[in-house]
C-alpha cells in the first residue's frame, strides 16, 4: 500500500517554489506544480489500518492531506514523477516510519520505504525527464517513473 | 579468485596486478609482492579475508604512505630528502613547541587539548575529507562524512561529546560551461545534495554546524572537495585508554550490511535493484545518536577499557587497531546484519555506518548492556582482546584471518617518491590601473562566489542546536553579516553555567595562492586561521591546529613537489605563530578526466582549522561596526602583489606576485592587538582576505548598518603600493578594527610600536566613503553593496 501526502494548497507556496526553482535551474519552466510525501507500507494490514496511519500518524491533520490512492491530490493535466531510493539503499525516514508505525498499530510492517511525487505541468514528457534526471534524483541511489495525469 | 588465491604464493607479478584489480585491493606491485612474501614465510596460502586486511591496513587511507613516505625534493640544483615527510614537518612543530596544553596530538582519532579553567576539560578536535563518496553520491557522501567525524570524537580517548560541527565544501563553479563526462554531476547537483547531506546529519544528531567556507574553482569541477570537521568535550580523565587482556569486544550501533566494501567510495557497477543490502552508504543520524548517548552514559560509570570507531576498513580496521597490542580473537557469525547473504570476509571489511567497537571488560557487560538497552541501541559481542598478539578472524569454524599483528601494521613496505618545484613566471610589476571605477570594482568583487553571502547555506544548518553558539556563523546588526570564527560555549556538555570559558573554531585556506606559491599558501592559510580567531576574541597564544590536505595524483612529481612546499610552510608557520599541529588528514588522487580526455587534477588544497580559548564568551567579538562616532583602525602592513586575488580572477592585472608574510611581525602585532581586545577597547575586527581591505570595511559597514568615512594615508603600507593593491591586495596579517571612542588612549598605549593606523570613523550616514590622501577612491551607498554581496547561491 502506498500512503501518499500533500500540503494544503494555501500552505504549500514555498515547497512548490522550491520544486519549480530547482527545475527552472536545469532548464524547464513549469506552469504548475505540487510536491508530496509516499510512503510504501508493505504488511498484512487491514485497510482501516492503513487510514488510521495516513490520519494518525503520517499527515498533519491541520496543514496536510492523504491519500490511499497514489496521485488523488486533485493536480489534473500534468506529469506525476514518482521517486523512490533503490530498494537496495538504506531508507532513514523508512526506517524510522517503520518503528513508529509499530508503536501505533502494535504489529511491525514488513517493510516501509519514503518517496516523494511530483506533479509538473509543463510542455512535454521529454524535457520533464531531462530536467528529473539533471536535478532531481541520482539515478545511483533513485529509481523514477513518469505518468501522464 | 579462489582458484588464484590457491596459488598466491607463486603467482608471477601480472598474474598477482591481474588479482588486485579484479578484487579491487588497489595493493602496488612492492606490497602484493611484501604480502606473497610472507605468506610464503608462513608456508601457506592467503585467504580472502586475509588479503583484503592487508589490503585496507595498508591502503592509502589508513597508512597516508604518501605523506609519512620518504620524498626526494629536487629544486632546480638542489635536493632535499625526507625520510617521512609528515614526521619531519607536521610533527616536528609540535615536537617543538612542546605545548604543555597539548593533551593527546597525532595518537588518537582526534587531538586534544586543555579547555577552560581547573584542569578538569580537554577539547578535542578533528576535521576530515569525504571526497570521493560525495562525487558519486553527494547525499550520502556528505551524511557520512559527517557522521564519520563525529564518531571521531566519541572514539577519541573514552569518548568526547561532540559540541561543534564545521564544513568546508570546494566545487567546480556552478556557472562552469564545462562539458562533463556523462556520469559527472554538475557543481550546483553536487553543492545540493552535499549541503542537503550535511544539514540532514549535523540537524537530527543535535550538532550545531557553525562553522566552515565554500570554495570555488574550475579545479574543483570533477573532484570536489568535503572537509567535515568536530569539535568534542572530553574530562581529562577520560584521555588515556587501554585494551586489558581479556576484555569483550562489543560492537554498538548500526548493522553490517554490504555497504562501502572497498574503500570510503562505491562503484555504481555494483548497485542494481537486485542488491539486496545497502550497497550505498546513507547516514542514519539517529542511529549514531543512540551509540553517542550510550557512549557518555557508559563512559562516566567506567563501564569500558577503550573505545575506537568503525570507519574505512569497518570491524578490520578498527578492531585491528584496538588490539594491536593485544590480538584480537573475532567471531563473525556474531555480528549483527543487515543481509543474510553477506560473504564473511565482507563482514570483516564493512564499512556499515554508525558503529562503534568497544573493549569491555567480562564483569561490566551486564552493566552496559542495560544501558544499551535502555537507549535501544543495538549490540553484539564478536569475541575476546586475548593478549596474545594474534589477529584470529573465524566465521562458525572457517578461518577468515590469521594473522600476526606485527605483520599487519609493520609490514608495509614503502618506496621514495620524487617532487619536483613547479616552475611559475612570476611577474612583480605594478598591476595594471582598472579600466572601472573603485565602486564598481568593489560591488563585482562583493558578488563574486568566493566573497558572496553563504546564508542560503548557514541558514539551512541548525547552529543553536545545544544553545552555546556565542559567535555565530551570520552576525551583525540584522543577523546576516560574515562571522570570522564560531565561538562555542559548550555548557551542554560540561553542565556548568557558571563558567563562561568558551572557545573559537576558524580557518584558512588559500589554493588560489598555492597554485602561485605552496610555501605561501601554508603560511597565509595558519595566518588567516590565527586571525579570524583574534577577530572573535580568542587568546591566540594558545592556538592548536588541524591540517587537512588534498592533492591531485601523488605519481606526479609536480604535485609531490607542492605537497613538500606546503608542508614546509606548515612547519615555519605553526613554529612562528606557537601553534601546535594536534591532527589531521590527507587525501590524494582527487584527479579525473573530462569527456574529452582531458585531465582535471585540484590545485593542492590546505585546510587549516584552528582553535584556540575564548576566556570568557561574554566578551566574544564579531565584525560589524558598533556605534556611529568610534574610530577605525586598519592594523598591519599593506603589502605589494596581487598574486592569488579574487580581482585577478575577475580582471588580470598582470600582477601575480603573492605577498609573503612576515611572520614575527603578524605575531608581535596579534599580541598587541590581543591585549588591546581582552581590555576591551575593540568593539568590532573583521580580517582582511579574500576581495582585500575594500571588500573588509563594505562587509563590516553593511553587517552594522553603519556607514563609514576612512582615508587609507596614514595605513601602513609597502613603497609604491598602488590604490588597487592597497583596495583589493589580499596580503595577510592585516585586519580592520573599531576602537570603543572612549578607550582609544588605552588602545593606542596597548599598540604603541606596532603599525596600527587610525584610517576614519564609523558613521551614521550608511554610506562607504574611502579616500587616499587626496584621492577619492570610492563612495558606495551601502544598501547597494549588501544587494550585491546578498546573492542566493542555491
Amino acid at each position: 500500500m502506498i500512503i501518499e501526502t500533500w500540503t494544503k494548497e494555501k500552505y504549500a507556496k514555498n515547497e512548490e517554489d522550491g520544486f519549480v526553482a530547482r527545475m527552472a535551474h536545469a532548464g524547464l519552466k513549469l506552469e504548475r506544480a505540487r510536491v508530496s510525501r509516499l510512503y510504501r507500507v508493505e504488511g498484512s494490514f487491514s485497510r482501516p489500518d492503513f487510514d488510521r496511519l495516513g490520519k494518525e500518524l503520517l499527515a498533519d491533520s491541520i496543514t496536510e492531506k492523504y491519500s490511499l490512492r497514489p496521485g488523488a491530490n486533485g493536480f489534473k493535466g500534468a506529469w506525476r514523477v514518482e521517486v523512490w531510493l533503490k530498494d537496495s539503499v538504506t531508507d532513514v525516514v523508512g526506517e524510522s516510519v517503520k518503528g513508529a508505525i509499530a508503536d501505533v498499530l502494535g504489529k511491525e510492517p514488513a517493510v516501509v520505504r519514503f518517496g516523494h511525487a511530483y506533479y509538473a505541468a509543463c510542455e512535454s514528457e521529454a524535457k520533464l525527464k531531462h530536467a528529473v534526471v539533471k536535478t532531481l534524483v541520482n539515478e545511483i541511489v533513485n529509481k523514477f517513473k513518469i505518468e501522464k495525469i | 579468485m579462489n582458484d588464484t588465491l590457491s596459488s598466491f604464493t607463486s603467482l608471477p607479478a601480472k598474474e598477482l596486478e591481474a588479482l588486485d584489480k579484479a578484487a579491487g585491493w588497489s595493493l602496488n606491485a612492492l606490497e602484493l609482492a611484501e604480502a606473497q612474501r610472507q605468506f610464503k614465510k608462513m608456508g601457506r596460502q592467503p585467504t580472502r579475508g586475509e588479503l583484503e586486511t592487508i589490503a585496507q591496513t595498508w591502503s592509502e587511507h589508513c597508512k597516508h604512505k604518501t605523506f609519512s613516505g620518504p620524498v626526494v625534493f629536487k629544486d632546480g640544483s638542489k635536493v632535499k630528502k625526507y625520510k617521512n615527510l609528515f614526521k619531519e614537518t607536521i610533527v616536528k612543530a609540535t615536537k617543538t613547541l612542546n605545548r604543555k596544553w597539548c593533551l593527546s596530538v597525532f595518537t588518537d582519532n582526534a587531538g586534544i587539548v586543555e579547555f577552560g579553567r581547573g584542569g578538569k576539560w580537554g577539547l578535542a578536535f578533528k576535521a576530515e575529507t569525504h571526497n570521493h563518496p560525495c562525487a558519486v553520491e553527494p547525499y550520502g557522501g556528505a551524511e557520512t562524512g559527517v557522521g564519520g567525524v563525529i564518531r571521531d570524537i566519541l572514539g577519541v580517548g573514552l569518548g568526547a561529546k561532540p559540541v561543534l560541527n564545521t564544513d568546508t565544501f570546494c566545487f567546480g563553479r556552478l556557472d562552469s560551461k564545462r562539458k562533463l563526462p556523462k556520469n559527472a554531476h554538475s557543481p550546483e547537483r553536487i553543492m545540493r545534495g552535499v549541503v542537503e547531506g550535511v544539514r540532514d546529519y549535523g540537524n537530527r544528531i543535535g550538532i550545531p554546524t557553525a562553522a566552515g567556507g565554500l570554495y570555488f574553482d574550475e579545479g574543483y569541477l570533477l573532484n570536489p572537495l568535503v572537509y567535515v570537521g568536530c569539535a568534542g568535550l572530553i574530562p581529562v580523565d577520560k584521555i588515556a585508554k587501554k585494551v586489558i587482556p581479556g576484555d569483550l569486544i562489543v560492537s554498538i550501533g548500526g548493522r553490517t550490511g554490504r555497504d562501502g566494501i572497498h574503500g570510503a567510495t562505491f562503484s555504481s557497477a555494483n548497485i542494481d535493484e537486485d542488491t539486496s543490502a545497502s550497497a550505498v552508504q546513507i547516514g542514519h543520524a539517529v542511529n549514531e545518536k543512540k551509540a553517542l548517548d550510550v557512549l557518555m552514559r557508559a563512559r562516566d560509570l567506567g563501564l569500558y577499557s577503550a573505545v575506537t570507531d568503525c570507519g574505512a576498513g569497518g570491524f578490520s580496521s578498527a578492531i585491528g587497531e584496538l588490539g594491536s597490542e593485544t590480538g584480537a580473537r573475532v567471531r563473525l557469525e556474531k555480528a549483527l546484519l543487515k543481509d543474510t547473504r553477506i560473504e564473511p570476509w565482507e563482514i570483516w571489511v564493512s564499512e556499515s555506518q554508525e558503529r562503534m567497537i568497544l573493549s569491555v571488560p567480562k564483569a561490566k557487560l551486564k552493566k552496559l548492556v542495560a544501558i544499551l538497552e535502555a537507549e535501544s541501541c543495538e549490540y553484539c559481542v564478536m569475541g575476546e582482546f586475548p593478549g596474545d598478539g594474534r589477529l584470529l578472524v573465524t566465521h562458525g569454524g572457517e578461518a577468515v584471518v590469521d594473522l600476526p599483528m606485527a605483520f599487519l601494521h609493520g609490514g608495509v613496505p614503502n618506496f621514495e617518491k620524487p617532487a619536483r618545484r613547479r616552475k611559475i613566471k612570476i611577474n612583480a610589476a605594478p598591476p595594471a590601473r582598472p579600466s572601472g571605477k573603485y565602486g564598481q570594482i568593489l560591488k563585482e568583487l562583493l558578488a563574486h562566489p568566493n566573497v558572496c553571502s553563504r546564508h542560503s547555506v548557514i541558514t539551512q544548518y541548525d547552529h543553536e542546536v545545544q544553545g552555546g553558539t556565542v559567535g555565530k556563523p551570520l552576525q551583525g546588526r540584522y543577523g546576516d553579516g560574515p562571522g570570522d570564527a564560531a565561538v562555542i560555549w559548550p555548557q551542554a556538555a560540561t553542565l556548568d553555567q557558571s563558567d563562561f570559558s568558551g572557545f573559537g573554531v576558524s580557518h584558512g585556506f588559500n589554493p588560489a595562492i598555492g597554485k602561485i606559491d605552496p610555501y605561501q599558501m601554508a603560511l597565509h592559510s595558519i595566518d588567516e586561521a590565527v586571525r579570524n580567531l583574534l577577530c572573535a576574541g580568542a587568546d591566540v597564544s594558545r592556538t592548536a591546529i588541524l591540517d587537512n590536505f588534498c592533492a591531485a595524483s601523488p605519481k606526479d612529481p609536480e604535485v609531490m613537489g607542492d605537497l613538500v612546499q606546503a608542508a614546509e610552510g606548515c612547519l615555519d608557520g605553526a613554529i612562528a605563530y606557537g601553534a601546535p599541529f594536534i591532527s589531521g588528514k590527507d587525501s590524494f588522487y582527487n584527479q579525473s578526466r573530462d569527456a574529452d580526455g582531458r585531465e582535471y587534477p585540484i590545485p593542492l588544497s590546505l585546510l587549516i582549522s584552528a582553535t584556540a580559548p575564548v576566556e570568557d564568551v561574554r566578551k566574544a567579538l564579531t565584525i560589524n561596526f558598533k556605534e556611529a562616532g568610534n574610530p577605525v583602525y586598519l592594523a598591519g602592513v599593506s603589502a605589494r602583489g596581487m598574486g592569488g586575488s579574487v580581482y585577478n580572477e575577475l580582471t588580470d592585472s598582470g600582477n601575480n606576485a603573492v605577498a609573503a608574510l612576515d611572520m614575527k611581525a603578524a605575531v608581535k602585532l596579534y599580541a598587541g592587538l590581543g591585549k588591546a581586545i581582552k581590555a576591551g577597547c575593540v568593539a568590532a575586527a573583521h580580517d582582511v582576505s579574500q576581495g582585500g581591505l575594500a571588500v573588509t570595511l563594505a562587509e563590516m559597514a553593511f553587517s552594522g548598518g553603519l556607514g563609514a568615512e576612512l582615508d587609507l594615508a596614514p595605513a601602513a603600507r609597502e613603497k609604491k603600493l598602488t590604490a588597487t593593491e592597497l583596495l583589493f591586495g589580499e596580503s595577510p596579517a592585516r585586519l580592520a578594527v573599531e576602537v570603543v571612542k572612549g578607550k582609544e588612549t588605552e588602545f593606542l598605549r596597548l599598540v604603541k610600536g606596532l603599525p596600527v593606523a587610525e584610517i576614519g570613523y564609523v558613521s551614521e550616514e550608511p554610506v562607504l566613503s574611502v579616500k587616499d590622501a587626496s584621492e577619492r577612491l570610492f563612495r558606495e551607498d551601502l544598501a547597494g553593496l549588501k544587494a550585491c554581496w546578498r546573492k542566493e547561491l542555491i
